[in-house]
């Protein structure tokens, strides 16, 4: 079984039980949380991520098949949980300025893979693993961040 | 190539790497009030209503006495 558990504990979870549900929670939470934090970047923010991707994969368990990865599936919800939290943030801030000193920040989709990849230094295959795309999708990602960072310094004066 | 390396150790300045390895609380009462999900009933609550059972039935006239108190 991945991830090491109980094929009866899976089960009880995509039947609903949530005995088995608190269970997960208790096993994953930790790792769940230092992913989102790598993604949000903010304690509080992650706590409300965190509450939110569980209360997802709850809502969504029937979709759930319990010989995959619980963990892996997971991070998925997780990531998509944290892209939706930056996304919000973005439109928030996008209310408040329009001042262009200062740089303008990639899309959360693009931002989101340039941190975890040059960042975090998370292996590509893992990245992709968690936002469900395909390796290449994520290079081509990186590269895009990448060269829109450098001519964001470019604006400001710094070189790479 | 040695381009990136520097863009990518400028990032890691400017944005140190997230280290936080828990929640600052126990976020399942979250969980479970987000979800809409009951917590389980405690054994303490569990003695009460028993006794408040047992008590009913051994002296039905206590029921206004209870009802009032409870």
């Amino acid at each position: 079984m991945p991830d090491g558990l109980d094929g009866d504990l899976l089960e009880r979870f995509v039947q609903g039980d949530q005995a088995a549900f608190e269970s997960l929670f208790r096993q994953f939470e930790a790792d769940v949380y230092r992913w989102i934090v790598r993604i949000v970047r903010d304690r509080s923010a992650a706590d409300d991520v965190l509450v939110e991707a569980f209360w997802r994969a709850y809502r969504g368990r029937a979709g759930f098949d319990p010989t995959r990865s619980f963990g892996a599936w997971m991070r998925r919800i997780a990531s998509n949980a944290a892209l939706d939290h930056l996304r919000a943030a973005r439109t928030r801030a996008g209310w408040r300025t329009a001042d262009d000193r200062i740089p303008s920040a990639p899309p959360p989709d693009r931002a989101i893979v340039a941190t975890l990849a040059l960042v975090e230094e998370q292996p590509y295959a893992e990245i992709a693993e968690a936002l469900d795309l395909p390796v290449g999708t994520i290079k081509s990602r990186v590269f895009r961040a990448t060269r829109l960072l450098r001519k964001e310094l470019a604006r400001l004066g710094i070189t790479t | 190539m040695t381009d990136d390396r520097q863009l990518s150790q400028l990032l890691r300045t400017a944005l140190p790497s997230a280290d936080i390895p828990e929640p600052s609380r126990d976020l399942w009462p979250d969980i479970v009030q987000r979800a809409g999900m009951r917590e389980r009933v405690s054994a303490a609550d569990l003695s009460v209503a028993a006794m408040v059972v047992i008590a009913l039935l051994l002296f039905p006239r206590w029921f206004w006495f209870l009802a009032y108190h409870l």
